[in-house]
């Protein structure tokens, strides 16, 4: 029964996701219009045979630009989140054997870069790097790298008392050794669901930056910059706020399920043993 | 239990002093200069670096970070360019709002998660159970700036339940000030009612799992008092290890809500120091969010420490 | 010719709106009369409702601060040309007006200029206002921590004759002297509250300063000693930067006064409870170009830009048709204007052959930037690149803070191109100086000698007919060699609930509160 409904939530999951890879995907090869060429004697139309969920203030086609659009979110959310896992991880585990001063050091970092809200840091980032598409990445990444590092140093310490742990030292086994050979394969599940869980809100970060005029620039598409657009005129066409929207919570939506449900497998299995 | 204070103090304050280097240096390599900025368009190459001499912003960086964190230990924490006023003087007018704000989407939040969190661990696999979950999942996936403008333009603009035009002083009435922030403490809300419903249920489940809860049941105790004394107790003080995560997210949110909803709150005052380059108000603000996100870790982390051996003690004592 | 059937029509809304929301026909006829200025002028058959006193009025932005001596920033003037007084002032068809000065005399040689003030005028601190305090001012505005100080380097000497004479003696001969008294920077300040004008200001102006808390609100209240009273008691300044709040909250009565956008003001149009007023202004937008970058230092290239821009889309695509399109840098309403539309109107097909006898034809990249904070500029930029794109040229977007833009865009001139719109001066000398080669604002990094030559004869060329002409001649050639492409001369739209009267908006950018009141049910 449990698994049954993991499942289904998992394939929903998987599901949206699909969807939004496919948009992706079909993008590199056929678009309906050209998602940057405006007409401006177009705009503001509703949805119809020839646009398919409309125009937006300056003519250029909703849909083309939301598939356009998926390219960057998917992109900037899987390096992003690689990056930050990758540093994260090395710092994390890092941290949980060397012993002293250094541990203190990397953890107390880590936890200086965890009291910053999520969004002021980015956007700190952003205004120093400058703005643009891979400042955004690494912004994102910086923000990714503590939760990272977190979860590395816990379950780290954690294997460092298992039997097989100690057996190994026994051998007289390096600790580079122990870290990559031994510990880290056991540890890979936890990390990986973690990596799709953040997948999610890395995403929802890029859109938040992108809607504060600070991720992907005009005239190229994203998300997050058109709800920005949308803003002046919701009075008047509000209807531009929906599709980026909707289309946003369904990517973020299927990442998240994915990473919950994988993450309850683990669990569940874990307690099984 | 003292050295353990101590202990988590002491680590806080070398958190603190990493915050201090981090937002230092981000701020310094920032381009476009506050000298530049306060000429605007009558800018000229001489009457810039008059003025930069002036500020201070000539000097090397580690006298500037000396004189800085020599200026915030004796409580001067420099003016805005922007505005002219004291930093502490900005932020203190600025805290009320968000504060309400906060406190209003908190006990929004804090019931609702309770019920729904407690609910969907007692009917565990039962539709309470997928319906609070799914909400649960829409919760997380929404984004939240979205949803403060559609909220904006569908509630405050067509319906007009809610006024638009940003915030309503105290001296208005306490009830008119927290209407004005209602519909943004809504949204912040619907965002931070996921983490938490997640950690209620799941304490929930375990401490219904306990031998204790066993125990209970074994000595004739109704299944409903059982839960409310000891199983609801358990689950109560989980969600204190997230609550410094939740204020973290709460000011992210803040940031974008307050800005969409006009509110003269704290995030709205780092976007504009930020878009403005107003360096020594923005080292001030990030100094000031990011004390309140560890101090509140810390004090959390004491409560919960507190409060964790007298669960145990309790559960013993039956 | 549409154009102007556009503007008509929308007139004649307007003109009829203003009927609809009064009782009385004079007025309707008045605004017939007048231009395409439908301001309103106060009238004496509208009674004054004396019950309702405090007016909410919404601004995008804060102040950057209420020092009229320390900042560039219209957001400032805006409002403390409210709190302070100037010696003269402009009324809204561009006179100029006595203020403080009741009289002014200027010698026969032109130099000097001596002012006589107004008995009896208190600042809000209760002290009587004298000539001392004007030679303060003045030498304040002087100063070197004065961002205006360039300014006001002509005038050598302030002389203090009596408690209410005083005399100004300039170097150089500047025939447009008098208009450096009226700007809303010119304002006459208490040496006493000379420290934190900044944050408390005290002026002798028709409003007192209450209240303000950044980000949320600016309070002013009547200054009952005025020499002209306001009818207002008081006036609420509410910062709103989103436009669809502001919208909200003016549907809502939250608010008596905001500015629109032109896609906006239809959710007004018709409305018996709302006035729409449409103003010429005499502010310009363009998009500079920066003529040291090595592609576009040839005249060529830069007018293949102009060419390739279809003007009159892009005013109606981005401000809704709201804006008159000019073909130099000078606005339609001053008398100096000349049409130069003409002289390079949209034509792609010469766009391109000039392109490609330029050198080229295979394209040219060229880097954009564009204003983060002024969103009308973005969409502009954005639909010029992508005009620019089908001759050839591709333009790379970057948009950027006001912060950034000052800086490197600005003052450090790095960019190609980019949109920005520059405030009206009262004169045609200070709305052309920064043509100049050596000028310190020429982010154009533009030289023409005869330009040079004419912005030097005209400061002082005494023959009014002669300086037109030497006006004229430099529009001409600017249109011709293309500093900038220029776009337009906006028209302002401003939304007033139907009970607000004598809101009436000037060629200076400020938001005159005096004369403003509500009218009786």
């Amino acid at each position: 029964m449990s698994k049954l409904r993991q499942h289904k939530l998992f394939s929903l999951g998987l599901f949206l996701v699909l969807v939004v890879i496919s948009l992706c995907i079909v993008s590199f090869f056929y678009l309906p219009q050209d998602p940057n060429v405006m007409n401006t004697i177009n705009r503001f139309q509703s949805p119809s045979k020839e646009f398919l969920l409309g125009t937006d203030q300056f003519g250029r086609d909703i849909l083309s630009r939301i598939m356009i659009s998926s390219r960057y979110a998917l992109f900037i959310g899987l390096v992003s989140v690689f990056l930050g896992a990758v540093v994260g991880i090395v710092i994390g585990a890092l941290a949980a054997t060397a012993n002293g001063w250094l541990e203190t050091i990397l953890m107390r970092f880590i936890d200086g870069l965890m009291a910053f809200p999520g969004i002021l840091l980015a956007m700190m980032l952003v205004a120093v790097l400058g703005k643009g598409l891979w400042n955004a990445v690494i912004a994102i990444a910086i923000f990714m790298i503590p939760v990272f590092s977190r979860l590395t140093y816990s379950l780290v310490l954690d294997q460092k008392n298992q039997l097989y742990v100690k057996a190994a030292r026994s051998y007289g086994a390096s600790k580079c050794r122990i870290i990559f050979k031994h510990i880290l394969p056991m540890i890979l599940p936890r990390l990986i669901t973690q990596f799709s869980a953040s997948i999610g809100s890395a995403i929802l970060i890029e859109s938040s930056l992108s809607f504060l005029g600070l991720g992907v620039q005009p005239p190229n598409a994203s998300w997050g910059l058109m709800l920005s657009e949308s803003r002046q005129y919701m009075l008047t066409y509000a209807y531009l706020a929906v599709p980026p929207g909707i289309i946003l919570m369904i990517t973020v939506l299927g990442f998240n399920l994915i990473g919950d449900a994988w993450n309850d497998s683990i669990v569940s299995r874990r307690m099984a043993e | 239990m003292l050295s353990f204070i101590i202990k988590r103090l002491i680590s806080g304050l070398t958190v603190l002093f990493f915050i201090s280097i981090i937002t230092f240096f981000v701020l310094r390599w920032m381009p476009g200069d506050p000298a530049t900025l306060s000429l605007g368009t009558e800018g000229t190459p001489e009457k810039i670096a008059e003025l930069q001499e002036v500020m201070g912003l000539n000097l090397p960086w580690y006298q500037q970070y000396y004189h800085w964190i020599q200026d915030l230990f004796s409580g001067d924490w420099g003016s805005s360019y922007v505005f002219g006023e004291d930093v502490m003087t900005l932020i203190i007018q600025r805290l009320p709002v968000t504060l309400l704000l906060a406190a209003v989407s908190m006990v929004i939040v804090i019931p609702f998660a309770f019920i729904i969190g407690i609910m969907s661990a007692l009917f565990k696999e039962r539709w309470v159970d997928y319906i609070a979950r799914s909400l649960m999942q829409l919760g997380d996936a929404v984004p939240q700036f979205w949803l403060a403008l559609i909220f904006l333009v569908f509630f405050a603009s067509k319906l007009g339940w809610f006024p638009v035009a940003g915030y309503v002083g105290f001296d208005d009435g306490i009830l008119a000030s927290i209407h004005s922030v209602l519909l943004p403490a809504i949204v912040l809300a619907i965002g931070q009612v996921g983490p938490l419903i997640r950690i209620i249920r799941s304490s929930m489940l375990s401490s219904l799992e306990q031998d204790y809860m066993l125990m209970t049941q074994v000595n004739g105790l109704p299944k409903t008092l059982a839960i409310v004394k000891y199983a609801l107790r358990g689950a109560s003080i989980a969600p204190l290890t997230i609550i410094g995560m939740q204020l973290a997210n709460m000011l992210a949110g803040a940031i974008l809500v307050e800005n969409i909803f006009a509110l003269p709150g704290i995030g709205r005052l780092l976007l504009m120091t930020v878009e403005q380059r107003d360096l020594i108000l923005l080292q001030g603000m990030v100094i000031f969010v990011t004390s309140a996100v560890v101090l509140v870790n810390i004090l959390t982390d004491i409560c919960y420490r507190l409060a964790n051996p007298m669960i145990r003690f309790g559960g013993n004592h039956e | 010719m549409k154009r102007f059937k556009f503007i008509f029509s929308v007139l004649l809304v307007s003109i009829i709106l203003v009927a609809c929301g009064s009782s009385t026909d004079e007025e309707g006829s008045a605004n017939e009369n007048s231009n395409l200025d439908s301001t309103e002028q106060k009238e004496e058959s509208n009674t004054v409702n004396i019950e309702k006193t405090e007016l909410n009025m919404a601004l995008s932005v804060d102040p950057d601060g209420l020092d009229p001596h320390r900042t560039t920033a219209a957001s400032t003037f805006q409002i403390t040309s409210n709190i302070f007084d100037t010696l003269v002032t402009v009324t809204p068809d561009g006179e100029i007006d006595k203020d403080l000065a009741e009289s002014w005399a200027i010698s026969d040689d032109g130099l000097t200029i001596t002012f006589e003030l107004r008995e009896g005028v208190v600042f809000h601190n209760g002290r009587e206002m004298t000539a001392d305090d004007v030679k303060y001012s003045f030498e304040r505005l002087k100063d070197e921590e004065s961002p205006r100080s360039g300014d006001y380097a002509n005038i050598a000497e302030i002389n203090v004759i009596d408690h209410k004479t005083i005399e100004f003696v300039t170097d150089s001969l500047n025939v447009e002297l008098l208009s450096n008294f009226a700007y809303p920077w010119a304002a006459i300040v208490p040496e006493e509250a000379a420290e934190d004008l900044r944050n408390h200001p005290i002026g002798t102006g028709p409003f007192k300063f209450e209240e303000w808390v950044p980000q949320q609100q600016l309070v002013l209240t009547k200054h009952t000693e005025h020499y002209d009273p306001a009818s207002l008691e008081t006036v609420n300044f509410k910062m709103m930067p989103d436009v669809t709040s502001q919208v909200s909250a003016l549907q809502a009565g939250e608010l008596d006064i905001i500015a629109v956008n032109g896609d906006l003001v239809g959710q007004f149009e018709g409305n018996p409870d709302y006035t729409i007023l449409e103003n010429r202004s005499n502010s310009i937008q363009l998009m500079a170009i920066n003529t040291e970058h090595e592609a576009l230092a040839d005249q060529r290239v830069r007018q293949a830009i102009n060419l390739a821009v279809d003007k009159q889309a892009l005013i109606d695509t981005v401000w809704w048709g709201y804006g008159e399109e000019i073909g130099s840098h000078y606005p339609t309403m001053l008398k100096e204007y000349i049409d130069t539309n003409s002289v390079l109107s949209y034509n792609t097909d010469q766009a391109k052959a000039l392109l490609e006898e330029a050198g080229y034809r295979d394209g040219l990249e060229l880097d954009m930037y564009l204003p983060a904070s002024y969103p009308a500029y973005v969409d502009a930029g954005q639909i010029i690149a992508n005009e620019l794109d089908a001759i050839g040229i591709k333009v790379n977007i970057e948009i950027v803070e006001w912060a950034t833009w000052l800086s490197d865009v600005y003052t450090d001139r790095q960019y190609d191109l980019t949109v920005v719109g520059h405030t009206g001066r009262l004169d045609p000398y200070d709305l052309l100086a920064r043509y100049h080669s050596e000028n310190g604002e020429n982010y154009f990094n533009y030289s023409n000698q005869r330009v040079d030559e004419i912005l030097t004869l005209v400061q002082e060329e005494q023959d009014d007919a002669k300086r037109l002409d030497l006006y004229q001649e430099l529009q001409k050639i600017l249109a011709e060699d293309v500093p900038a492409l220029y776009i337009q001369s906006p028209i302002t739209l401003t939304v007033t609930a139907s009970d607000v009267a004598g809101y009436t908006s000037y060629p200076i950018d400020i938001y005159q509160m005096k004369d403003v009141y509500f009218t009786n049910p």
